[in-house]
């Protein structure tokens, strides 16, 4: 039992950092109908950016508005430079995640290069150890948790409450549509990519501090979580990869007490690959 | 340069190519996007290795893994294409109608990254991390890696690899320049459409899946065979990309821009950074960093300065006849054969709809819709936009699955049956948006909808031109014919894809005609054609009628209904309102309301 509540201590802290991480990228699926697999290389770029920062004697805190930053910014021009032309002329779907493909490769490795392939990890204080009922976290865990509880909430508030969220929506369901109904949808495309950019430098940042060291290949393995939760709730639903993000997070750090921990994205894989043969659409998403 | 180094290169290439032929033949080909590539021909390698090697106890049993049989050569290296092929089976699942493309290639993708994390995990199969080691070469005992072959042995296994290379180039080309490749071509621009002419995505997908896993698992099985080492770090997921960035460089569809990319990319990459000087200020991973990156920055910028590759595909083009001798005549193109008696105007019913009805998450589209079509008729199928017309087109021929109801088609319940089997039973539609395959010639899209082609199978096709001619020859005679009632022979050899609106949709109708139809199910066929196109299609669809073939046409011009089409049905909000000639539903006052105000 003690294993257990320990296990489902971390699966709420992967849960939470899958959560902000499966929001960010399923938010530019609806919107931008791109499948963007450089997701995870654009998240290890802003965990070494906020590593940088941390290097440099600030706290990672601060490296984490910065990786958020420069995220947000990087995400803009990677749609506005490479993902938006392409689409422009017609690109296939195919196409485009073929092209989002060789942006992984170029992102990722072009981290590599300037990072020599070392593990890294952040300087930072864990801060005091919190007992509740069998569940033992610690106070960095804890903020975690509450950034990802927090983004979900601020993504369902920007979704129903605001004009910005509702045309986000508009255009995410017929973009020719939202376009002819006056909604400014290049406008709306461009801060979406800014926005769901600085979820992805959050993510890639709070991956760093919850995994405790990585390197430049280490999101490759944690984009196929990603995957599994959007696909499990549906691609292009938010609050179907929250879903997503609740059940995959919890399901591999639990299943990790129990079977050999390098197996633990299995399960993952598994949720993946059925929902993909079976269901498509997701548990939330409309029957294809 | 010594003979060692052009003997390892040239291996090197000939591994490569023909890895490069089976994504070729997959991707450029037939449309199949195998993001998981590397995954087959590392099960190839593995298959040969193990299948050569002694049992794990040997050599002190420093390694262990399942197998071990010695089996002499050629054994191994059939082994390695059989586990190719064997692996690609379940992965079926993934290329079916109902997924969008790029969703499966996530799914591979992600198998690929799955699979290596695995066999680098999971020592008892496979040796884990540290893979198998000391794969005997083919018809030598136990070498290992630190004992050279005689120059004459390496000159043979190189003699042989390349052999093997060609004989792959020549089964992928006799694959692809036949009627079957052509329907797989077909099936690449446009799936939907492939399918409602009859053919059979899956099965062409599983034979893609399934000749492109061999041709992966020959090239491993060859591989190991010379390096006699293989691990989880020879098998990336991101080895797949080198191969991808290949074939689009090479020229995407072209099997010999495939040889070329594999000679450019992999091949080229590899020597490239032989020659980079090696400095000690360097930090290690920058070298092989920077080639990841280079390999990123050619796929992106290719696609972006030069999509189709250094190789385009070529154009197919099939030079025209003229009038046949002793062929059909020109008047009488369509081999109508399965419409039953060819002038009987029999007031029998060809099609009927029972109750049906089809929901999108609580809105129903059609709400139980009964009506019939007589045979030989040129029915009409009028109504607001949003009543459910192209929904119960869908539903007749297949493509959108029926919530209730029954479709009775020459009096056989075909509710459950698949679209293409119903396009091969003689029921077939068009679209309403263009639907053309963009990249086979006009002509190309005529004979890719002719049914009961010898060549239209992978077996006929492999047995070669001989065996297909004289069908080919028929097809061509008739799609010629077909292409000169229509006025359109001009255009024969003319991409479909840049041809003008009117022009696609021409060839649609006709391409529909060359799937020999005994009932056409038209969906506005005639929108954004000229009208005195229009006419003149209408008046062949008349005589198409009298000949004794079955139309049923969504159309929204009034004229051309009055003009041509009796009887007409009215739908509204999802249901049938009416049934008569148009004379009458003038004089209808609910048909009037519906249509013309609603």
């Amino acid at each position: 039992m003690t294993i257990f509540l320990a296990s489902l201590g971390f699966g709420l802290v992967t849960a939470s950092v899958l959560a902000i991480a499966a929001v960010g990228f399923t938010l530019q699926f609806a919107v931008t109908d791109v499948l963007n697999l450089a997701y995870g290389a654009v998240m290890i770029a802003g965990a070494f950016l906020a590593y940088v920062v941390n290097q440099a004697g600030l706290s990672v805190w601060i490296g984490l508005l910065a990786a958020m930053a420069a995220c947000s910014l990087g995400s803009v021009l990677l749609n506005a430079g490479i993902y938006a032309p392409f689409q422009r002329r017609g690109a296939s779907p195919i196409t485009m995640v073929i092209v989002s493909l060789g942006m992984t490769l170029i992102i990722e490795f072009g981290v590599q290069a300037l990072a020599g392939g070392v593990s890294v990890s952040y300087t930072m204080a864990q801060g005091p150890t919190l007992r509740a009922g069998g569940l033992v976290l610690t106070v960095v865990q804890l903020v975690v948790i509450g950034a990802g509880l927090a983004l979900m909430g601020g993504v369902h508030w920007l979704l129903h409450r605001t004009r910005l969220g509702k045309a986000m929506r508009a255009t995410a369901a017929n973009a020719s549509l939202a376009r002819t109904c006056g909604i400014r949808t290049r406008h709306v495309i461009t801060i979406t990519w800014a926005l769901t950019g600085a979820m992805c430098g959050l993510a890639g940042t709070v991956f760093g501090i919850d995994s405790g060291s990585f390197n430049a290949t280490s999101t490759d393995l944690f984009l196929v979580l990603i995957l599994a939760a959007v696909f499990l709730g549906g691609p292009g639903h938010p609050y179907g990869a929250m879903l997503g993000a609740a059940v995959i997070g919890v399901a591999t750090e639990v299943s990790a007490a129990y079977i050999p921990a390098d197996y633990k994205y299995v399960i993952a894989f598994i949720v993946l690959l059925a929902m993909l043969g079976v269901r498509p659409s997701g548990l939330l998403g409309a029957r294809a | 340069m010594n003979s060692f180094y052009v003997i390892n290169l040239t291996i090197y290439a000939a591994v490569d190519a023909m890895a490069c032929l089976g994504l070729s033949q997959q991707f450029g080909v037939a449309g199949v996007t195998n993001f998981g590539y590397i995954i087959f021909q590392s099960a190839g390698a593995y298959a040969a290795a193990i299948l050569s090697l002694p049992p794990d106890t040997a050599n002190g049993g420093f390694q262990s893994y399942i197998g071990g049989w010695q089996l002499p050569f050629p054994l191994p290296w059939i082994g390695a294409a059989v586990a190719g092929g064997v692996v690609a089976l379940p992965f079926t699942f993934l290329v079916g109608r109902r997924l969008r493309g790029d969703f499966a290639a996530v799914g591979l993708l992600v198998t690929a990254v799955l699979l290596n994390l695995l066999a680098t995990n999971y020592r008892p199969a496979l040796n884990g991390d540290a893979g198998l080691a000391l794969v005997p070469a083919p018809l030598k005992g136990a070498t290992g890696q630190f004992t050279t072959q005689p120059a004459s042995y390496q000159w043979a296994f190189t003699a042989v690899a390349i052999a093997l290379c060609a004989a792959v180039f020549v089964l992928l080309r006799r694959v692809t320049e036949s009627p079957y490749g052509r329907s797989l071509r077909a099936m690449r621009d446009n799936d939907a459409v492939a399918e409602s002419l009859g053919k059979n995505l899956l099965s062409l997908r599983t034979a893609m899946l399934v000749i492109g896993g061999a041709i992966a698992g020959l090239s491993g099985g060859v591989l190991v065979s010379y390096i006699s080492t293989w691990s989880p770090a020879a098998w990336g997921y991101a080895e797949t990309v080198v191969l991808f960035a290949a074939v689009i460089i090479g020229g995407s569809g072209n099997h010999v821009g495939a040889l070329l990319g594999a000679i450019l990319v992999p091949v080229g990459f590899e020597e490239v950074t032989r020659y980079i000087p090696t400095s000690n200020n360097l930090p290690p991973n920058l070298i092989p960093s920077l080639e990841w990156v280079a390999i990123g920055l050619l796929i992106v910028v290719f696609l972006w300065l030069w999509p189709r590759g250094i190789l385009p595909e070529r154009k197919r083009v099939i030079p025209l006849s003229g009038p046949v001798p002793g062929g059909e005549p020109a008047t009488a193109p369509t081999a109508l054969a399965r419409a039953g008696s060819p002038r009987g105007r029999e007031s029998g019913i060809i099609l009927e709809a029972r109750g049906l009805s089809c929901e999108f998450g609580g809105v129903r589209a059609v709400a139980e819709v009964s009506f019939a079509v007589r045979r030989g008729t040129l029915t009409g199928l009028i109504g607001p936009n949003g009543a459910g017309k192209s929904t119960l087109l869908a539903m007749l021929a297949g493509t959108l699955q029926a919530t209730a109801g029954r479709v009775i088609y020459q009096g056989r319940d075909i509710t459950g049956v698949a679209a293409f089997c119903r396009a091969r039973m003689g029921l077939v539609r068009t679209f309403q948006l263009a639907s053309e395959f963009r990249r086979l010639t006009v002509m190309e899209n005529l004979l890719s909808a002719v049914p009961d082609n010898r060549g239209d199978s992978l077996q006929g096709a492999l047995r070669g031109r001989r065996y297909w001619r004289a069908d080919e020859q028929r097809a061509r005679a008739r799609a010629e014919a077909i292409l000169d009632r229509f006025g359109m022979s001009g255009y024969a050899s003319q991409y479909a894809g840049d041809l003008s609106g009117g022009q696609r949709r021409l060839v649609e109708i006709m391409r529909a005609l060359m799937a020999g139809p005994a009932m056409l199910l038209l969906d506005e066929p005639m929108a954004g054609v000229h009208p005195n196109l229009a006419r003149q299609i209408g008046n062949e669809l008349v005589a198409l009628c009298q000949e004794g073939m079955t139309v049923l046409m969504v159309e929204h011009e009034l004229a051309i209904m009055d003009e041509f089409c009796d009887p007409v049905v009215v739908m509204a909000d999802g249901s049938v309102l009416a049934e008569g000639t148009m004379r009458e539903l003038r004089g209808r006052s609910e048909v009037l309301e519906a249509y013309l105000v609603g």
